[in-house]
């Protein structure tokens, strides 16, 4: 795409263990454009940390890694070959999810945030301080002059993930990856931290990739969002378009299992039978099939690819939600009483009452 | 907030479990103390769900453990099936009466993996409180008994009961966890966080779960958690607490579609998709909760609360009703039909 900031072709990551090639993360593409934020959602295991360290050139050695990545006419995987020192914490930046963590604990707040200043952009120690102050100020920390010389542990769970978008913006980032950036802080904090980021998207024009497992998260806040299970893109598509036109039965299971804060309690929730698959072996057909409600014979051997519903709205299903191929499949899967996998599909009808479920929820 | 009264307490109706002026410190070294819940009171009616939710030191969970006495409060009263003849207070027994009560009352946790012992299989995990608490049952009973709770929490003993927990996921683990805690049929089951570790797509597979067991067995659940979404869910009434405290108590849907205490609106307006009942700008308040070693007076939320004035810093509000379950500790709660704050 023309104009885009970071265009990830083909991308895959794999992991070499006892049991065979764990396939983290299989043929994902995308392209960011400059101001931009692209919402990653998916759950444990679905890839999406493993997209983002591959980017940040953070994945260990024996990791193998396929496909290309190119930020701004640049290629990211040859600057990581060739040593490339003044890329990774300046022009692409990574918040991850535990603010504790993230910090030194024997160094103080001023001198972490001015270190990256003195070693990517040449700043004085002095100079490097003054700016660790604005940075403090302009990520909305009280009394930064005084923050400046405590350590973290002297400081609140959401005041130290703010410390650590401070470091991730010191040096003018143009891309800017959240990691699940507020899954360890309280709801009242999350969601001031939220607002911050997409704040400061707006006031530099830096792109940003918002990771979560939520996806009320990027609801509102992403332009795009890619929906990941494992390893592959499912479906991906501007935010208001995946959230009235889904395609994939994926997106819609997700929402559809989720407990929803004005409904009514004791409304059945519609669960997802199963667990995620193991990565390990090549799968078949499409990694969802044995837990999805629309699967058909050809679901079990013939891996979807992504094809478009729409203006940049991408799908990889064999009968997506909403389509007559879809529609037909869930009804002959209702009249069948079972899916091509095999799965129960009484289990599913909203009218059970919760006494007669028995076992029917159980992970395979 | 600052809620203690028992102005929202039932007769003894049908409740199964009290909990009156619970209170717990925790010493903290130099002369100072950590109130981590502070007269705090409560009902559960047979059968009921009773959510508590609060954000991280709240006092949900040191609640909930000092209801199984594990560690025994520092004051108040926990009283089990007041008013019939197997009335216990908990607080009271030592020993072997308080371990003659403990079947009564079961525990489940939120990290799955780590609340089962790696190296006993799933039968004798499940089977354990069989082989201590029934004596008349020989092994064949018992056999039958954990692959009868085992089914019903949807684990098929035949594969699973000779395996260990590492052979599990977390959602399974879950399941197991369950059938331990139902296996004595007990009357309360506490549950803190219990789908806080899992995945999103697993999530609600334990809900439904947990409603089932709930049916089946005929208990009483105390749901501990911080996702509002998941509490309104499975409860029937919900505590909302805040720095040792509750802030208010109600039926579950009549709490959520009006709010009335500050703290519960700013909770529901910070959700990822706020509740329509509030305005998203009433999340904006400061991130700094104050120390439970040195809570502010009068109303503990006051240092947070937009309402805040001289009152609430001297005043200490006291739970009133706003109708029949509907409680409130707040001098200047948001009415229904009133647009809050």
């Amino acid at each position: 795409m023309a104009g885009a900031l970071l265009t990830v072709q083909d991308l895959s990551v794999g992991f070499l263990t006892e049991q065979g090639l764990v396939r983290a993360v299989d043929g994902v593409s995308f392209d960011l454009e400059p101001g931009q934020t692209l919402g990653v959602v998916g759950e444990s295991g679905s890839g999406k940390s493993v997209t983002a360290k591959a980017l940040m050139n953070l994945l260990p050695s024996y990791a193998q890694v396929g496909g290309t990545v190119n930020f701004d006419g640049r290629d990211v995987f040859a600057m990581a070959a060739s040593r490339e020192k003044h890329f990774w914490g300046v022009e692409m930046t990574m918040v991850f999810q535990d603010p504790m963590t993230s910090l030194n604990p024997v160094k103080k707040i001023g001198e972490q945030i001015a270190e990256s200043l003195r070693v990517h952009l040449g700043r004085s120690r002095r100079d490097a301080l003054v700016e660790a102050g604005d940075l403090l100020e302009q990520v909305g920390i009280p009394e930064p002059g005084k923050r400046l010389n405590q350590y973290p542990h002297e400081l609140s769970g959401g005041l130290r993930q703010r410390v650590v978008i401070a470091m991730a913006l010191a040096c003018g980032p143009r891309l800017l990856i959240a990691d699940e950036p507020t899954t360890a802080l309280d709801v009242t904090v999350q969601k001031h931290i939220l607002d911050l980021l997409d704040d400061l998207r707006r006031t530099r024009n830096m792109a940003m990739i918002l990771i979560t497992h939520d996806l009320g998260v990027v609801k509102g806040r992403a332009d795009e969002v890619m929906v990941m299970y494992a390893g592959h893109t499912m479906e991906e598509a501007p935010t208001t378009t995946l959230f009235d036109e889904m395609r994939h039965p994926y997106t819609e299971a997700l929402l559809e299992t989720i407990p929803r804060i004005d409904t009514p309690s004791h409304t059945r929730l519609v669960p997802i039978p199963g667990r995620p698959p193991e990565v390990i072996d090549v799968l078949d057909g499409c990694p969802f099939a044995p837990r999805c409600r629309y699967s058909i014979a050809r679901c079990l051997t013939d891996q979807p690819d992504l094809t478009s519903h729409g203006v940049g709205h991408l799908c990889a299903c064999h009968a997506p939600v909403g389509t007559p191929s879809g529609t037909e499949a869930r009804a002959a899967n209702e009249s069948a009483g079972t899916t091509a996998a095999g799965l129960d599909m009484d289990q599913f009808a909203r009218n059970v009452p919760i006494a007669d479920l028995g076992q029917s929820g159980a992970e395979g | 907030m600052a809620g203690s009264g028992t102005a929202h307490l039932r007769g003894h109706d049908d409740v199964v479990l009290r909990v009156e002026n619970l209170v717990m410190e925790f010493p903290a070294g130099r002369h100072q103390v950590v109130h981590a819940v502070s007269d705090v009171s409560f009902d559960i009616r047979r059968g009921e769900t009773l959510g508590i939710v609060g954000e991280s030191g709240c006092g949900k969970s040191t609640t909930a453990r000092t209801i199984v006495q594990l560690p025994p409060p520092t004051s108040g009263r926990v009283v089990l099936d007041p008013g019939t003849d197997q009335e216990a207070e908990l607080t009271t027994l030592e020993g072997e009466d308080l371990r003659q009560v403990r079947p009564r009352l079961q525990m489940i946790f939120q990290d799955p993996i780590s609340s089962l012992n790696p190296r006993r299989r799933v039968r004798d995990i499940v089977g354990e409180g069989l082989h201590i608490w029934s004596e008349g049952l020989d092994d064949e009973k018992i056999r039958a008994r954990v692959d009868e709770v085992l089914e019903a929490v949807g684990i098929d003993p035949t594969v699973a009961a000779n395996r260990r927990p590492h052979e599990f996921s977390g959602g399974q683990c879950q399941r197991i966890s369950i059938a331990r805690a139902v296996v004595l049929e007990p009357e309360i089951l506490i549950c803190d966080e219990p789908v806080s570790a899992l995945d999103v797509s697993v999530q609600a597979q334990i809900l439904n779960l947990l409603e089932e067991m709930k049916h089946r067995y005929g208990l009483t659940l105390v749901f501990i958690g911080h996702d509002l979404s998941v509490v309104r869910n499975i409860s029937d009434r919900v505590i909302v607490m805040y720095l040792g405290k509750v802030c208010e108590v109600g039926g579950a849907d009549a709490l959520y579609s009006a709010p009335a205490h500050p703290y519960t609106r700013v909770l529901l307006a910070s959700a990822p998709e706020p509740a329509s009942t509030v305005d998203e700008s009433e999340a904006a308040i400061g991130d700094e909760i104050p120390s439970p070693m040195d809570p502010p007076s009068g109303c503990r939320f006051r240092t947070r609360c937009p309402r805040a004035d001289d009152r609430c810093a001297t005043e200490e509000p006291v739970l009133k009703a706003l109708d029949d379950d509907h409680f409130v500790a707040c001098h200047y709660p948001s009415v229904a039909g009133a647009s809050g704050a």
